[in-house]
This record gives C-alpha cells, structure tokens and sequence, in this order.
C-alpha cells in the first residue's frame, strides 16, 4: 500500500450511525398498532350502521301509516256510495 | 417453543445488527455522502435481513449477505435521489492550507473525491478500502467481472492522485 492507499483506508474506515440505531430498526419491525383510530374506526361504523337501520325502519311505519290512511279513506267512500246506493233503491 | 424461538431469532437478530452495523452503515454513508439517507438505507438493509432471516446460515454467510445488499441498497437510493444534485468536483473547496498526511481535512477531502466518482468506481473504492476487500471479492460482492474491478480502481486511484497533486497534496 503507498501512502494514498493507506491515507485512503483511513479516510474510508467504518463509522458507527447515530446512537440508538438498534432502537429504531426495531420501531420500524414493530409499528404500533394504532387502537384508538382503529377503535373509533369501528364505533362510528356501527353508530352508523344503527342509525341507518332506525332510519329505514321509521321510513317503514310512515309508509305503512300512509296505506292505512288510504284504506280507511277508501273504506268510508266506500261506505257512503253503498249508503246511497240502499237510499236509491229503497 | 414457538415463543423460545421468536426470542432466540431477535437475539441472533440483535447480534448480527451489533456486529454488521457499523459496516452497513459505512458504505451507505461514504457511497451516498448524506448521513440521513445513509442511515435510512441501513435501516432497510437490517429490515430486510430480518425478514430473510430463515435464509440465512452462519454467521459469515450474514456478514456476505448484509455487505451484498448494502452495496445493491446503496446504489439504489443513490438512483431514486437522482433528482438531487450529487457532488461535483468544483464543489470539493480548495484547502487553504496543504493537509499532512493523517490530517483529518485530507480525510474530508478525499471522501468528497470519492463522492465525485461515478457509481461503480466508488463503490469498488469503498469495498476496496473501506472493507479491505480483494478484486475477486469485490467483483463477487458487486456481481461484475474481476477485470473491470481493477480498471476500476486504477483508474480511481489515477484520478485521486492526479486531483491531489494539483491541490498541492503528495507523498511526504
């Protein structure tokens, strides 16, 4: 080796990375799992879930409401039409 | 047991970074010449072995394997970084003074020049001194042949000399 090989190995000899190296290989093997986006995640879900199924459900009764107002309004024409048909008649 | 085993794999793990850490890191950060992507690339390399763990042999067979992806790493970030300027050799300052022989500032100096090399001359300087690698070595480790190792570094060290000289620095 001449001198600006030797000057070489020593300008190229091995560095240690920045303290806690070891610690921040192990952080990238083992993200943290992050629970409270994940819990919050699942409850805004099922919260709405819920409130999409009240909603339908309530949609339900008023058209089921709507029907039976109609029959009843049908029902009482009904009757009224038979009532003159009997007076007609008689 | 599956449990002794996961704990007897992350000391082996543990081991193998302690021992290898200082080299990986080395050749990324004299290859890339900036201390932040350098460790990033080290942290991958480490990464990485840690999922091929299973693969890996013996101790040595480790050290092989870490070197072998550290320089493929390497030169990889160098690629993707493209878009940011390398260093050129107008770049590397004039000293104001000669610097001696030891002398750190020729230390800095001739890591600058090395930075200024193209891809695989630097590389092949760095496994050359850096790990004190043989040709045949270096030319197995960057999977090139043995005769464009040593033009290589000829040529490097042709380059270098003749940069020193006409910064004023030579044999004493």
């Amino acid at each position: 080796m001449d001198w600006l090989e030797q000057e070489l190995a020593q300008a190229l000899a091995r560095k240690e990375p920045a303290a806690g190296f070891d610690g921040r290989v192990r952080a990238r093997m083992h993200p943290r799992p992050q629970w409270l986006a994940i819990a919050a995640t699942l409850l805004v879900m099922m919260g709405g879930g819920e409130a999409w199924r009240q909603y339908h459900q309530y949609q339900g009764y008023l058209a089921k409401e709507q029907v039976m107002t109609a029959m009843r309004i049908a029902g009482s024409k009904l009757n009224r039409v038979q009532m003159q048909l009997k007076g007609t008649e008689q | 047991m599956i449990g002794l085993t996961a704990a007897r794999q992350a000391l082996d793990f543990g081991e193998l970074m302690r021992e290898h850490r200082a080299m990986v890191f080395s050749v990324a950060w004299h290859f890339l010449h900036d201390r932040d992507l350098a460790e990033e690339t080290a942290q991958d390399v480490f990464l990485s072995l840690h999922t091929h763990l299973a693969d890996i042999e013996t101790p040595a067979h480790a050290g092989f394997w870490l070197r072998k992806v550290a320089v493929q790493r390497s030169i990889d970030a160098a690629r993707k970084r493209s878009r940011r300027p390398q260093v050129a050799l107008e770049d590397v300052a004039e000293p104001s003074v000669r610097p001696a022989s030891g002398d750190p500032m020729l230390g800095g100096m001739l890591r600058r020049l090395i930075a200024t090399l193209p891809e695989m001359p630097r590389m092949a300087m760095i496994l050359r001194y850096q790990e004190d690698l043989d040709p045949a070595e270096i030319a197995e480790t960057m999977g090139i042949p043995l005769g464009t190792v040593k033009s290589h570094i000829q040529r490097s060290l042709a380059l270098l000399r003749e940069k020193l000289e006409r910064r004023g620095v030579g044999e004493r």
